[in-house]
């Protein structure tokens, strides 16, 4: 019974994870049509923030969420200084790769001067462990698998069922028609970011605060985000959320059978696999902006 | 007017076979006395220059101006995101690695090898884009370069793994002491590389199938109605970009003695798109520029620790906000001199 616990529980984890550290990158792919490559970076810097307001000593139900809000204001910053500039050139895809390349190297850096390299942690979201159906796991990682789907069914409420969330849906369909009809699409794009950084902050909480921390932190979840969106399909919010669980059984079943360091080559495959097959992903119906 | 549209109009003129001549084109010829006039100042360098730290950033120099110009046929002539071109350098550096130390082949041998599995590596990331477009690309291609970088990370007993490989076998001139002359000796191999590299360069974007690529990426539906292949000139481009690439990965593996996993890695394929951007997309001597400017800014800020890779990132900011065209754009727009037929795509 243990080897389906393990991969029961390793795929619900490692595909909150990805769900979370995915759906920001989503979020600004389908309404502004770039992708944020200093998505990694914010999680880095979300966590480094939570890590700071406790070290002040605000507790952690104070300390978390105010680090969600400032990166949500870092997010906005970011797409106004090198995002925002660059709309309406040509290659602007390609352009915001480095533009964002760039400042995510900045932040990188910075974090590395002001926090220095040793590795640090946040404090978990509830302390402690738990044996369940033979394993070991910690509270940490069962508050994780909980709370992720909360906030993505939230993020979907907002987005389907709030006049706002369907603005940015209007927004990611038609640029043009949206701002005929009168949407702020400028203060649009800045929601999308602001919101895609709060969640990337929150991924980086998660990640904090069972794994140590240090400022290339961001690397690794930004690769794993990013064949997420592509495993998913480009031009939707849901379907990166089911790649993202789909990506978390495979690895934890690849890990099992195959072991650790075959698990990314075959993912890896899979993905090219998968995109010679059905290029626009595989939780996609019909055409996306990504095709253009 | 596109490139497609003179490409259209060039064929009524020009001879069969013969590469179009557009007009407000530079004359090869002029083209040719420029290129040698540079490349001649630089064989100068290392007389000036006589320490061996001097020679060993420009050497970089070198190897990051191949990579960088090579990654701009692909990336600003063909218009193909390919973001596994640094996989390409790194399976050169693979390949003359494996091949010298661990079948004993002969390092000149190996380099030339190192430019051929490049080529193959590329046809074969190339085979599954050919059905894509734009971001795909991108993602295909940045996939590509993980795999390659985990298949060899996990068969460490060949590679070495996470710990890479030491003490390759390096390249020989007759019995001239590689290790004492001060790098007088790979200065100017990297420089050969270097010059070998631009003239194919150049002479491939001026020739027929150089045009035909920047059609495709100017106007697909266009070109292929005139009858270019998009399948074989994307096949074509890439691995034409590829050879200099490995063979570049092949003499940086030498020089270095040593490979390590991190030459796929964002860091540096950040820096080298950087050049690539920054240069110029399109014109060959922008990146090529833009790896000069940017090493030696890099190396002269050597002191400033983990400062130094936060002024680069604001300078390529600035330069991306301020210059769309890149460093050869302003350069191009303050003399005048260059035609506005190399004016990059926008």
């Amino acid at each position: 019974m243990n080897t389906a616990a393990d991969i029961l529980f390793g795929g619900l984890f490692q595909g909150s994870l990805y769900a979370m550290m995915a759906v920001g990158l989503a979020l600004v792919w389908t309404t502004i049509g770039v992708f944020n490559f200093s998505h990694g970076v914010f999680m880095m810097l979300g966590a480094y923030l939570a890590w700071q307001f406790v070290a002040w000593g605000l507790p952690a139900y104070v300390a978390f969420p105010l680090a969600v809000a400032v990166m949500a204001g870092a997010g906005w910053l970011l797409q106004a200084t090198v995002v925002r500039p660059l709309i309406g050139r040509a290659n602007l895809v390609l352009v915001v790769v480095i533009t964002t390349l760039a400042a995510g190297s900045l932040i990188e850096n910075g974090a590395l001067v002001v926090w220095g390299p040793r590795s640090k942690q946040v404090p978990p979201l509830l302390e402690g462990n738990i044996a369940l159906g033979g394993i070991g796991v910690s509270l940490h990682q069962i508050a994780i698998i909980v709370i992720t789907p909360i906030i993505l069914a939230a993020l979907w409420f907002f987005l389907t069922r709030t006049r706002l969330g369907l603005a940015l849906r209007a927004v990611a369909q038609n640029e043009d028609a949206s701002r005929l009809v009168g949407l702020n699409v400028t203060m649009l794009y800045a929601l999308a970011f602001g919101i895609a950084a709060a969640l990337a902050a929150l991924a980086g909480i998660f990640l904090g605060g069972y794994r140590f921390m240090t400022p290339v932190m961001g690397a690794d979840p930004l690769l794993k985000a990013l064949i997420v969106v592509v495993f998913g399909g480009i031009s939707s919010i849901s379907g990166p959320i089911f790649a993202a669980y789909v990506i978390g059984f495979f690895e934890a079943i690849c890990s099992y059978y195959f072991g650790l360091y075959w698990t990314p080559a075959l993912l890896f495959a899979a993905l090219i696999l998968t995109l010679m097959v059905k290029p626009e992903g595989l939780f996609t119906s019909g055409r996306s902006r990504g095709l253009a | 007017m596109s490139a497609a549209e003179l490409t259209d109009a060039q064929d009524r003129r020009a001879p069969a076979g013969a590469a179009p001549v557009g007009p407000g084109r530079l004359p090869w010829r002029r083209e040719a006395v420029a290129m040698l006039v540079g490349f001649a100042v630089l064989a100068l360098l290392p007389f000036v220059f006589t320490d061996s730290y001097s020679r060993h950033v420009l050497i970089m120099v070198f190897i990051y101006a191949v990579v960088a110009s090579n990654w701009d046929l692909s990336l600003g002539y063909g218009g193909v995101f390919n973001f596994g071109h640094i996989a390409l350098f790194g399976i050169g550096v693979y390949a003359y690695s494996l091949l010298t130390k661990l079948a004993g082949m002969d390092p000149w041998i190996a380099m030339a090898a190192g430019g051929v599995s490049a080529v193959v590596a590329a046809v074969a990331v190339t085979i599954p884009i050919l059905r894509l477009k734009g971001i795909y690309i991108i993602l295909v291609t940045f996939g590509f370069a993980q795999l390659v970088m985990q298949v060899i990370i996990s068969q460490s007993e060949y590679t070495g793994g996470t710990q890479g490989l030491v003490r390759i076998p390096t390249l020989y001139v007759f019995d001239h002491n590689m290790v004492r002359d001060a790098k007088f000796a790979y200065f100017y191999i990297a420089l050969g590389l270097l010059v070998l590299s631009t003239v194919f360069l150049r002479a491939f974007v001026r020739s027929r199938a150089g045009i035909s690529i920047v059609a495709l990426r100017d106007n697909e539906e266009y070109a292929v109605s005139r009858g270019i292949s998009l399948v074989r000139q994307r096949l074509i481009t890439l691995a034409a970009s590829a050879f200099f690439t490995g063979v570049a990965g092949a003499f940086y593996a030498a020089y270095q003695r040593n490979a390590s996993v991190e030459v796929f890695g964002m860091s540096l394929a950040t820096i080298i798109l950087s050049m690539v951007l920054l240069g110029g997309t399109g014109t060959i001597y922008g990146a090529i520029i833009a790896a000069f400017v940017l090493t030696v800014f890099s190396e002269a800020m050597a002191d400033f620790g983990a400062w130094r890779p936060m002024i680069t990132a604001v300078l390529i900011l600035v330069v991306m906000l301020a210059y769309p065209g890149g460093i050869f754009g302003m350069l191009k727009s303050a003399t005048g001199v260059f035609s506005r037929r190399w004016s990059p795509p926008s």
